[in-house]
């Protein structure tokens, strides 16, 4: 006997429901085996894991604080992803958005001003596009490979900012701490209870989930693009241009990192200091994947990454699991969540020997 | 600038001066009770570096405390987004005592301990303090010092390497008293400097390391949070000088000392103060005297009338008879910075953003 991999002629559709449940139940499986050797309860640990966060006002505060920016980048990323516009710089072009809205927000004249906020949004989506659009320029003219500028371009933006809060942004009250001040109140997001964290920018993060679905599922331009990624022969035989997609999928994903980094900005943090975001560019390609490319499973993966994340920390604070495995419980889901996929796709058949 | 960063140094001084004076902090005097105490690591805690110090402190607490303390850590926490969340949870779940390990911490605790006055905060290496959150810092530069007079000792080329993470005050500092603790044995030595912008960059560090050593530098000290700069000089025939854990075992018998830390009279003085009820925000910056920095076992290849010179230094310095910025002092370009006979003001060495004269490589 033997086992043959089969592509399936049509994505399987029971599969697409299925692949995520089993993808689930493997993890829960392969966790509490893992945590039962370990010595530690399975039940009480994915409680911890999976529950515990989300018990308290707080919790659900901080998951939608910290799923929002992810929401947000993977959205803009998908527009590209979708047309097999590979953007793996939005953790650069947040930065950049990160940085010109600090720029408002530090020197516009009148810091009481309520423009300041819609100018410092406004700032960091021009300047998260203008970053993104140096690769989409160099892929539509000269065929760069746009994968390996956008990577490029974060390390640029990431040393542009250093080299800001050392020198001419630095506090001049922050014993040469390479900070920049804080920034005044007019130019931060007001939390909706000071209790909590939580800020008015999740509405942006929600307008721009409905932007991604009405774009991708119910626009010529959006449809042109899915084409071009499915079918790139077919598109261009039916005449649509390649470089367009190519300019709307990076200037989308850059403005969206763009925004996110300003939301990061004028929401927990405050001020610019040498490192500005926990990876967010990064973990929003893993969060499009995991959403399917789909405006409304986005949101329910940056969730998940939300969550995965404040149940690590509440694994290590309540049962002293260490962080290292939380990591790898982490690395279980997403690896089963994005293998189950392949279900979808393919199909194993078993050969009976003689035949 | 530095006039006016002695200025907010007085006025954080005095602010906390004005917390102390007005009885100090009352609110959590309660002996009955266990201690709840909650630590945030910026790293994992390995075998050596900066976390690993913090939890040798921790451990000490648990030692002399005993079941009157309980203790919550939580590891690999460096973003701000990331700290304030686990501070706010850590003073919400009944921690009484709590504590912030990195620089990047600081802003997240002057958010949250505003929120919870009846607890205390302790924030290593902050500059910010509130009524409710205090600091406490090394004086690496007094190690630092000794380890380049230690240097100079042993060097054959005149020429020192130093490897720092980041060019802030708390690199900046130790580097220039590195080197003038190496001119105090010769007046002739210089130091190569270079920064990383990272702390945890082996490959960065150990191409650092090559460098300076190919420049002709026989003495490397590196303040990353890795052993690789001790490595590689080790490797290639260099002497080394540890930063935070005494690293000989990872340089092939030639680290000639290292600038050990020891926090754990700062972490038992709070929890005993929080447990008596008497804890105060304070500003306490330590070194030698106190025992919060110390010098490894030196080099057995040291010979040992230098020794006994270095150990009379350690001694000086604590005492207050020598001082590592003691002037004359000039900068790179040979402008004097502090005038004979006078010594850098405290809110200047915490600030330092300049380079001493015979520093070669560039602050940005």
């Amino acid at each position: 006997m033997r086992f043959r991999i089969e592509q399936r002629t049509e994505p399987s559709a029971s599969m697409r429901v299925a692949a995520p449940v089993v993808a689930t139940v493997l993890t829960l499986l392969v966790g509490s085996a893992m945590f039962a050797v370990l010595g530690y309860d399975p039940l009480s640990t994915l409680q911890a894991f999976f529950i515990a966060p989300l018990n308290s006002m707080n919790g659900l505060s901080e998951l939608l604080l910290k799923a929002s920016p992810l929401i947000l980048i993977g959205c803009g990323l998908a527009v590209g992803f979708r047309a097999n516009v590979w953007n793996i710089g939005a953790e650069g072009q947040l930065i950049i958005g990160a940085i010109a809205a600090c720029g408002v927000g530090l020197f516009y004249p009148d810091p009481e001003s309520p423009l300041l906020l819609p100018l410092m949004v406004l700032a960091g989506a021009c300047a998260g596009m203008l970053w993104a659009a140096i690769p989409a320029f160099l892929r539509a003219r000269m065929n760069t490979n746009e994968i390996l500028v956008t990577l490029m371009l974060t390390y640029i933006a990431t040393l542009f900012l250093s080299w800001l809060v050392h020198g001419p942004w630095r506090d001049p009250a922050g014993f040469n701490y390479p900070q920049t001040a804080l920034l005044p109140a007019a130019a931060m997001f007001e939390p909706f209870d000071y209790s909590y964290r939580l800020n008015p920018s999740i509405f942006i993060t929600g307008v721009a989930v409905l932007v991604m679905w009405l774009f991708t599922d119910r626009s010529f331009l959006g449809y042109k693009m899915s084409v071009g990624g499915a079918a790139p022969l077919a598109a261009r035989y039916a005449g649509f241009r390649e470089s367009a997609a190519v300019w709307t999928g990076l200037l989308a994903g850059g403005a969206a990192a763009g925004i996110a980094g300003m939301a990061e900005l004028s929401g927990p943090l405050g001020q610019l200091s040498p490192q500005i975001s926990p990876g967010y560019g990064f973990a929003a390609i893993i969060v499009a994947f995991i959403g399917r490319l789909n405006a409304f499973g986005i949101v329910l993966g940056g969730l998940l990454m939300s969550l995965l994340f404040l149940g690590g920390e509440t694994v290590q604070l309540t049962l002293g699991l260490s962080s290292s495995l939380t990591r790898v419980f982490q690395g279980i889901l997403l690896f089963f969540l994005l293998a189950a996929d392949f279900f979808i796709f393919y199909r194993i058949r078993l050969i009976p020997e003689h035949a | 600038m530095h006039n006016l960063n002695r200025r907010q140094f007085l006025q954080y001084s005095s602010a906390v001066g004005a917390a102390i004076g007005t009885g100090g902090f009352a609110g959590i005097a309660n002996a009955q009770e266990v201690l709840k105490m909650g630590v945030v690591y910026v790293s994992p805690i390995a075998e050596i570096g900066w976390t690993k110090q913090h939890s040798l402190a921790v451990d000490a607490v648990k030692a002399e405390l005993g079941d009157k303390v309980e203790i919550t850590v939580i590891d690999n926490i460096f973003m701000p987004q990331d700290a304030e969340r686990v501070f706010r949870e850590l003073a919400a779940s009944g921690n009484r005592l709590i504590f912030g390990t990195s620089f990047s911490h600081g802003t997240p605790l002057q958010k949250v301990a505003p929120r919870f006055p009846k607890v205390a905060f302790e924030h290593c290496s902050g500059i910010v303090h509130l009524p409710n959150l205090g600091t406490f810092e090394a004086k690496y530069y007094e190690g630092c010092y000794v380890a380049g007079a230690a240097g100079a000792h042993m060097s054959k080329t005149g020429k020192i390497g130093f490897i720092g993470g980041f060019p802030i005050p708390d690199i900046v500092g130790p580097a220039n008293a590195l080197l003038l603790g190496a001119q105090s044995v010769n007046p002739d030595i210089t130091c190569n400097a270079l920064f990383l912008n990272s702390w945890f960059d082996p490959g960065k560090e150990k191409e650092a390391a090559n460098t300076l050593v190919s420049q002709g530098c026989d003495v490397i000290c590196s303040m990353t949070d890795t052993a690789t700069g001790v490595q590689v000089a080790g490797e290639k025939g260099a002497w080394s000088i540890g930063y935070a854990s005494d690293m000989s075992k990872f340089g092939s018998g030639k680290q000639l000392t290292a600038f050990t830390l020891d926090w754990s009279s700062d972490y038992l003085r709070a929890a005993k103060g929080v447990l008596e009820g008497n804890w105060k925000p304070e500003v306490r910056w330590d070194g030698l005297a106190a025992g919060v920095v110390k010098m490894a076992p030196y080099n057995e290849a040291i010979p040992a009338d230098v020794i006994a010179k270095l150990k009379q230094l350690e001694a000086d310095i604590g005492s207050g008879k020598v001082h590592p910025y003691a002037g004359e002092l000039k900068d790179q370009d040979g402008n004097v910075k502090v005038p004979a006979g006078a010594v850098l003001a405290d809110a200047d060495i915490r600030g330092m953003n300049w380079f001493v004269k015979g520093m070669i490589g560039k602050l940005s």
